[in-house]
């Protein structure tokens, strides 16, 4: 068994589909347990039992609509009219914009070459350094992962069984921690290109308003929806859906029909890719458990620490060198069965523990060597990927304190879910 | 290779992408329809279709396989992508023969044991949908691996051959 795991390892390395290097570690372990491989099939298709699980597709479908059109353009229009009188004005309406669009677009690096190629360029403009913008933008890529309807906290929620509901709440607040604290870094940084991208003009805010009264809405039909008890998550991500249409196709035209079904092959790639990982993955979770594993993992972590603190650091080490290996989709579905009995025996809410879980792992998208947002900005503006990391640095150490802190204080997770 | 296979193989895989690409788009618009329209059905009507829900789980399952399948053809499965910035294009093309080999064998034997259940469900007449027989809705699970499987061995056999006329070109410059 111990050869078949290292053979295993050894082929995920290599670049074999994690699909299949998960379904195989299960179909041993059933042949194994004498079970009939059959129970494969029975595994994969009780996809179809979880529920809410139609929101992923919807809602990534929603979003690949919005980064199509001009949504983006409109987005980092209207940023700049609310938040451009600010100093350093610049710097945060890249932030703030990339966290809204980065939740609706589910992080899969689409933040970075939508509205990365329009900022990139705006913030070399107004004369901030190069290598700030390049980590500006290659962090912002993932930034708005906490927040509502992203996908890791919509799987989060439907593995580790947990209300959606709740989660999409315990988000906010650290994800505005992670907000706050990263552009506090960019004030001090740019303290002597402190000029405000213009000053307040009602003119121009009414313009804009005018401009994106159809996109405006659209936070409000999610959360609105969900949390007047109207929608179901995955009713949310269905009306969501349908009303993306309607503004990018039939309002503002700039979506042609004809151009619908190579967005939907694209958005459904990504689905695909992550549906078949959870389906696998159902199945080696269901012989983890028969096979007893997460009480070994208790035991084990038991060994090594008492106290939930510490349990806490050993959690959070842990995470942050799952995340530089592995996608966060993957990551999901294969280790939150696992560590959520663990994470109960210390008492961390299993809320804080997604919250945690998904900060955590948001760091991978930019630590190397699997880190998507450097390769994909390393792709898009042309610069070498160790110029990009040395770039992405400072923000990935004020993102990592910003973790530090998210983890060891559990009432800013569940603050806002306690409090209905 | 002769033209005439070229242009075959040309216009087998513009027909296979046509086809996943209708079934997407099929399946993705019902299941908007179908969700907003229950919301409606509930909401103004105050009704609903009892097998709605399940149908809605249904086809997140279809379409997640048939999603599976387009993300083969257009090589977009998620792997953790490390060696290809390390080391050079020929050694990462010939461990992507192995892996997407290795893959097409998994995928093979999960086809195989799905279709073996799927005899089953139909020997004990199992339902889903009030009372439509489970296996039309199950069919595509040894479907869309036995094709998943083919198209990792078309990744695999398509690298294999390219590793042969490279080293060719390199051999007479």
């Amino acid at each position: 068994m111990i050869m078949v795991s290292v053979i295993l390892l050894l082929l995920a390395i290599l670049g074999a589909p994690l699909f299949a290097v998960i379904a195989t570690s299960a179909m041993f372990g059933f042949h194994r347990d004498d079970t009939d491989l059959m129970n494969m099939a029975l595994e994969i298709q009780s996809i179809a039992d979880l529920p809410f699980l139609a929101a992923i597709p919807l809602f990534t479908f929603a979003g690949y609509v919005l980064s199509e059109s001009d949504a983006p353009k409109r987005l980092v229009r209207l940023t700049g009219a609310m938040l451009g009188w600010l100093p350093g004005g610049l710097a945060l309406v890249a932030l703030a914009a990339c966290a809204f669009f980065t939740a609706f677009t589910g992080a899969s690096g689409v933040t970075i070459i939508a509205l990365g190629a329009i900022l990139y360029p705006a913030l070399k403009h107004d004369g901030y350094p190069d290598k700030f913008n390049l980590g500006l933008v290659t962090s912002s890529g993932s930034l708005g992962l906490l927040f509502a309807p992203s996908l890791p906290l919509i799987l989060y929620g439907v593995i580790a069984e947990v209300s959606i509901d709740s989660l999409f709440l315990a988000g906010i607040l650290p994800g505005m921690v992670m907000l706050a604290m990263l552009s506090v870094w960019s004030l001090w940084v740019n303290r002597d290109n402190r000029k405000p991208l213009s000053s307040f003009s009602w003119r121009e805010t009414a313009a804009v308003l005018r401009e994106t009264i159809w996109e405006i809405p659209l936070p409000f039909v999610v959360l609105g929806g969900i949390y007047s008890g109207f929608l179901a998550v995955s009713e949310a991500a269905a009306v969501t859906a349908l009303y993306v249409l309607i503004v990018e196709v039939v309002i503002h035209r700039e979506i042609r029909l004809s151009e619908l079904p190579k967005i939907m092959r694209a958005s459904m790639l990504l689905v695909g890719g992550i549906l078949i990982i959870l389906g696998v993955s159902l199945a080696s979770t269901n012989y983890m458990i028969s096979a007893g594993i997460p009480q070994m993992l208790l035991e084990y972590v038991a060994s090594l620490v008492s106290s939930p603190a510490s349990f806490l650091i050993l959690l959070l080490v842990f995470l942050l060198v799952l995340g530089a290996i592995l996608d966060i989709f993957s990551a999901i579905v294969l280790v939150v069965p696992l560590i959520l009995p663990i994470a109960a025996e210390y008492g961390v809410h299993e809320v804080h523990l997604g919250i945690v879980f998904l900060a955590a792992m948001q760091l991978g998208y930019m630590t190397p060597p699997v880190g998507l947002n450097l390769f994909i900005a390393s792709y898009r503006f042309e610069k070498p990927i160790m110029h990009v990391y040395s770039a992405t640095f400072p923000f990935l150490i004020i993102l990592m304190l910003s973790v530090i802190l998210i983890t060891f204080w559990p009432a800013l997770s569940l603050w806002l879910v306690a409090s209905p | 290779m002769s033209s005439g296979l070229t242009a075959f193989i040309t216009r087998l895989d513009r027909f296979g992408r046509l086809l996943e690409n209708i079934a997407l788009v099929a399946m993705l618009s019902s299941m908007i329809v179908l969700a907003v329209g229950q919301i409606v059905l509930r909401e103004v009507f105050d009704t609903g279709i009892i097998w709605a829900d399940e149908l809605l789980k249904l086809m997140v399952l279809w379409l997640a396989m048939v999603g599976s399948i387009a993300a083969c053809r257009d090589d977009r499965h998620i792997r953790i992508d490390v060696l290809s910035h390390l080391l050079p294009d020929w050694l990462v093309d010939i461990t992507r023969v192995l892996v997407d080999m290795f893959a097409a064998v998994v995928c093979a034997v999960i086809a195989f044991q799905a279709w073996r259940y799927l005899q089953i469900e139909i020997e004990y007449e199992d339902t889903v949908l009030v009372e439509t027989p489970a296996w039309i809705a199950h069919v595509i699970l040894p479907l869309a691996f036995a094709l998943i499987s083919y198209r990792f061995a078309v990744l695999a056999i398509k690298k294999f051959v390219g590793l042969f006329v490279n080293v060719e070109e390199v051999a007479t410059p």
